[in-house]
């Protein structure tokens, strides 16, 4: 059974088509991009896998289950924009994660806020729009999750931000873990990427192993995407 | 999972309505103390602006309460904090139920406040005669004690405050189901909702008319009002109002575990 599976999905806003029959598999243990330029559905389509959204017409699967209480058990995800609460301390976050989800390991988020030289007593408020970032993926990437769905983790963030968010992410997913990664920041996440979808005009056009892809194109991701979506 | 839900909605909530209680029972305390003092001008004006601001802070708390309850089931529920609350693993009737529960416990607890900072403000031997007498001339007009009018009163205020809590939840859950303009819209549905409920309920105060002619004079004329259409028509207006509380409620939880399309 595939992790992850979409058939025949549509998604429609005031009649008009932002995703066109989706059809996918994310199977397990694989790091997968899902690249796209801004605008193309990438975001509703996570929105969509975490019932965030209802979906026009198609099914998706989730572990063979329809999204739900159980679904959310196995994905971790960290969506676009900060949603804490910001009148909570870091210390409130975390007794909330671990109160809501069974698989949080807060003993891992610690560490890695002590590595962060994080203040637990600190409210988020207080903290850089940057660190809320930081501490959202710490707290996403804390959770012993069967799939981690990552929203444009690296936009907005300088190249140093960028190296510890993906460092964060590398050393952190659970064994046998999937991780969906959707970017149009393709040349700082191609070297950890398994698989790739490319999704354009609310379509996948293109779904493949990296490797093969690198191999068969003669060039690196970040230039076929380049050529792909050529303006 | 509702206990833990409830937990973080209520305190959310009782982080503000918390220091306006305080400031209620503070000024309704020094009004108090300061009016025992006699024969002083200025502890005679001290006395009247300490209790209009004991007043002011009871409205405050009632009007804090319903709006804390409706902006916190938008930001939990729509804003940025929903992409947290819709993929905990809690299924969306719990949190629905959640809501609703720390509306009736706070409006609750909201009405008991304002009671209480009443009592202390102007509690006095001859006040309370004047009221004593007052209630005892209506609770013996309807033919009942003065506790149960007075659990009455409450009941009634208790059960219209849930309706209009309940009415905004449901306006909300109906104004982001669209994809634009979703504040005014849920204005507008839950004002909507409400005044058709209410034409409603005239409705069947009518239908009732029809068979209880006391009712029906109430309606078709000007002559003295009759205690006994009065009382038919409080009774009935319970009856109505927590039919309209469990139809909200069920309504709510429908559209809700529908699901949510967030921005």
């Amino acid at each position: 059974m595939e992790l992850l599976e979409c058939k025949h999905l549509y998604k429609e806003f005031d009649n008009k088509p932002i995703l066109k029959d989706i059809n996918l598999s994310i199977p397990k243990g694989k790091i997968i991009g899902l690249l796209g330029k801004n605008g193309t559905g990438k975001s509703t389509l996570i929105k969509l896998f975490n019932d965030l959204l209802i979906p026009t017409s198609g099914e998706i699967l989730i572990n063979g289950e329809k999204p739900g209480i159980k679904s959310k058990e196995l994905i971790s995800y960290l969506p676009e924009r900060t949603y804490l609460d910001k009148e909570m301390t870091i210390k409130q976050v975390i007794h909330y994660f671990e109160e809501f989800y069974q698989n949080f390991d807060t003993q891992k988020a610690k560490k890695l806020l002590k590595d962060l030289n994080l203040d637990i007593n600190k409210k988020i408020s207080k903290m850089s729009k940057g660190m809320q970032e930081k501490l959202q993926l710490i707290l996403v990437m804390s959770r012993d999750a069967k799939l981690y769905i990552l929203d444009e983790p690296l936009g907005g963030v300088d190249p140093a931000t960028r190296d510890y968010i993906l460092d964060t992410i590398l050393s952190n997913f659970s064994e046998g873990a999937s991780v969906i990664i959707s970017t149009h920041l393709i040349s700082d996440i191609e070297r950890i990427l398994d698989e790739v979808i490319f999704i354009d005009k609310g379509q996948i056009v293109l779904t493949s192993s990296a490797d093969e892809l690198r191999n068969k194109e003669k060039s690196s991701i970040d230039e076929i995407f380049r050529r792909y979506f050529k303006c | 999972m509702l206990g833990k839900l409830l937990k973080y909605d209520l305190k959310w909530i009782y982080k503000v309505l918390i220091v306006f209680y305080t400031l209620a029972f503070i000024f309704s305390i020094i009004g108090r103390v300061f009016s025992m003092i006699e024969n002083s001008v200025v502890f005679s004006v001290t006395t009247q602006i300490t209790l209009g601001l004991a007043i002011s802070m009871m409205i405050s708390s009632l009007i804090n309460c319903l709006m804390r309850l409706w902006a916190r089931f938008i930001r939990n529920g729509y804003k940025d904090e929903s992409y947290l609350t819709h993929t905990l693993p809690v299924k969306k009737k719990t949190i629905y139920a959640s809501k609703v529960l720390t509306a009736f416990i706070s409006i609750f607890t909201t009405t008991i406040v304002i009671v209480a900072c009443l009592f202390i403000c102007y509690y006095s031997k001859s006040n309370m005669q004047i009221l004593k007498s007052l209630l005892e001339l209506a609770a013996s007009t309807y033919n009942t004690t003065v506790l149960k009018l007075l659990l009455l009163v409450f009941f009634v205020v208790f059960l219209e405050m849930m309706f209009v809590v309940l009415i905004g939840y449901v306006g909300i859950i109906l104004g982001h189901k669209s994809n634009q303009n979703k504040m005014i819209k849920t204005i507008i549905i839950s004002f909507a909702l409400y005044f058709l409920t209410q034409a409603f309920t005239l409705g069947c105060i009518y239908i009732f008319g029809l068979f209880n002619s006391n009712v029906m004079n109430l309606i078709n004329t000007t002559d003295i009002v009759d205690i006994d259409a009065i009382r038919d028509i409080m009774y009935m207006g319970i009856g109505i109002y927590t039919l309209y509380i469990i139809f909200y409620y069920i309504l709510g939880k429908k559209q809700f575990e529908k699901g949510v399309n967030i921005d």
